[in-house]
């Protein structure tokens, strides 16, 4: 039998609730030194892709199409839209500021997407925000979240969306 | 007036300072303007300005020639010099200015072939002004990149089409910060700037050995002019790479993401149209001992459900045909008892022993055996109990059954 790390049984455990793994979490390091094992660790146990990135780790299956990412995903999107409206940097905002979790659901509540976002599990604010904070996509703190820098994640699936775009209009 | 003077020029742009700098703005950025909308800005300034202006005015101090098109334009020395007193400039191309600044190179090599010392006096005062009127463009250039960037950063309303904004950003940097970078670029021969280092290095030995105290003279000179050019370079530059490039790209890749992120909003519904496949981070998955295959099947036997969120599902009722209890059976467990104090209650309990549900109809099917003919009821007191069935909570009073003697 192989050497597991320590971390072993939390790293796993940790990943199948799909939760994100973000540096400087000393798990992060331990699947980063271990990476090709726990590539091939999850992928033969239950065929899942790890992914590691500059900041964060993750599994993700192309068999799952979960509803909640992508209202996630319009959730940050609308609030980008609304925070680059609003004359704020949405970017240094969301990538370093932090939330008030009354005034943010203000702020989409009066937003003319909110249309598209109340039929979504964003209606319920609160529970939306621990939902994924238990991914560790958000930190809460007291009144106040901010996201982590699995968030860049997103923005990189807005930054593809536009250059395959872009990429389509040339070729049009 | 037969010749005009300086002193008359600057009395005419003091006197009507708000009619110049609105014929300016109207103009941009070529300095023509339509015949008609210079009437009409005549007329109205005319309504509350005293000394008025009239065309002839504006033609005799040479600040408009009209064009066989019947446009008019801006003489080009006004037009620099409002654009310095404004501090609003017009963006050349950069490809103008390197065509511009090329005759640096052919005057340097004259200047190191000449001989003649008059002829080399007039070559070093070209580079000097060549120089300087360089400086003046990379300067007015930097200035209204710098302010137009800003003005793209924060008027986020006046640029809400995401397209535009990028569009702006991305233009800028190519057909602008690119190529002034490239004029500017210290370590490339062809460059502005290589070109200033050469005349430096010549320079700060002619200044020396030059055959004339004059020739002396010019060569320090045209030092000079090269030395504050390569500082001023240096801080333009500065401001080029350091300030307005970031905030460029910055610009750029933020409408990049709010445009993808539009294009998502706006396809939400049809998931074949996000394009690129959207991340899928698993969900939390409880470990069971179940082969996968079998739970990847069975997922997707209850997924097809899933889309259903709207059907309701009512509790089915088990007991939905109602079923009464069996009289004789009950009776005969009755008559085995002998003599039972508490009648209503015994029923109760005899049905309780097979089902949880008892209802009314039920429980009054078996309470009617009271009725038959071969039972006594004996009823003693006023007390009642209340019994609670499932479908009602009856008040009882308290019956003693026992069989007829006569049997």
């Amino acid at each position: 039998m192989r050497e597991y790390p320590s971390e072993h049984n939390k790293i796993v455990s940790e990943l199948l609730d799909g939760k994100f793994i973000i540096s400087p979490s000393p798990l992060f390091y331990t699947i980063q030194e271990l990476e090709d094992d726990y590539v091939e660790f999850f992928i033969k146990s239950f065929n899942y892709k790890l992914n590691l990135e500059a900041e964060f780790i993750y599994l993700s299956s192309d068999e799952v199409n979960e509803k909640r990412t992508r209202d996630f995903t319009l959730f940050l999107a609308i609030l980008s839209r609304e925070l680059d409206y609003s004359g704020k940097n949405f970017r240094d905002k969301i990538e370093l500021g932090s939330f008030d979790i009354n005034e943010t659901e203000e702020l989409l509540r009066q937003s003319s997407k909110w249309e598209i976002l109340e039929k979504t599990t964003v209606s319920e604010f609160k529970k939306f925000i621990k939902t994924w904070r238990s991914k560790n996509l958000i930190e809460i703190n007291g009144n106040k979240f901010k996201f982590t820098k699995a968030v860049k994640l997103f923005f990189r699936f807005a930054i593809e969306i536009a250059e395959e775009k872009l990429k389509q209009s040339l070729k049009n | 007036m037969i010749k005009l003077s300086g002193k008359y020029i600057l009395k005419f742009l003091q006197n009507h300072y708000e009619f110049v700098q609105d014929a300016f703005n109207y103009s941009k950025p070529d300095f023509i303007i339509d015949n008609d909308i210079l009437e009409k800005l005549i007329e109205e300034y005319n309504i509350s300005n005293d000394p008025k202006i009239s065309l002839t005015k504006l033609i005799d101090v040479k600040f408009y020639r009209q064009l066989p098109t019947k446009d008019f334009k801006i003489n080009r020395s006004y037009a620099d010099f409002l654009q310095f007193l404004f501090d609003d400039f017009t963006l050349d191309l950069p490809q103008t200015l390197k065509e511009r600044y090329k005759t640096i190179f052919e005057l340097f090599t004259a200047l190191k072939t000449e001989s003649k010392a008059s002829k080399t006096i007039v070559l070093v005062q070209n580079i000097i002004n060549v120089i300087d009127v360089f400086l003046n463009d990379i300067h007015r250039q930097t200035q209204r990149l710098l302010n137009d960037t800003e003005s793209l950063k924060v008027n986020a309303d006046e640029y809400s089409d995401l397209s535009k904004r990028l569009e702006k950003a991305v233009f800028w940097i190519d057909e602008y910060i690119e190529p002034l970078n490239k004029i500017l670029e210290k370590g490339h021969p062809e460059s502005f700037y290589s070109a200033l280092v050469e005349i430096q290095k010549y320079t700060s030995e002619k200044q020396y050995v030059a055959d004339s105290f004059k020739l002396k003279r010019e060569y320090k000179k045209l030092y000079g002019s090269v030395v504050y050019a390569r500082i001023e370079l240096d801080q333009n530059l500065q401001k080029l790479t350091r300030e307005l490039r970031p905030l460029l790209d910055r610009i750029k890749s933020d409408s990049i993401i709010l445009s993808g992120f539009y294009h998502f909003v706006e396809n939400v519904d049809y998931p074949k149209s996000y394009i690129v496949p959207i991340p899928s981070p698993v969900k939390k998955t409880k470990g069971s001992a179940i082969f996968k295959e079998f739970h990847s099947e069975a997922e997707f036997y209850v997924d097809q459900f899933n889309y259903k969120t709207s059907d309701v599902y009512y509790e089915e009722q088990i007991e939905e045909l109602e079923w009464l209890p069996d009289s004789t059976y009950f009776k005969q467990q009755l008559l085995k008892e002998d003599k039972v104090e508490d009648f209503y209650l015994w029923c109760f309990d005899a049905l309780k022993k097979h089902t949880t549900e008892i209802t009314l109809s039920k429980y009054f099917s078996l309470t009617n055996l009271l009725l038959e003919e071969d039972l006594v009821a004996e009823y003693k007191t006023d007390e009642r109990i209340t019994i609670d069935l499932k479908d009602a909570s009856i008040k009882i009073p308290k019956v003693q059954v026992y069989e007829r003697v006569s049997k």
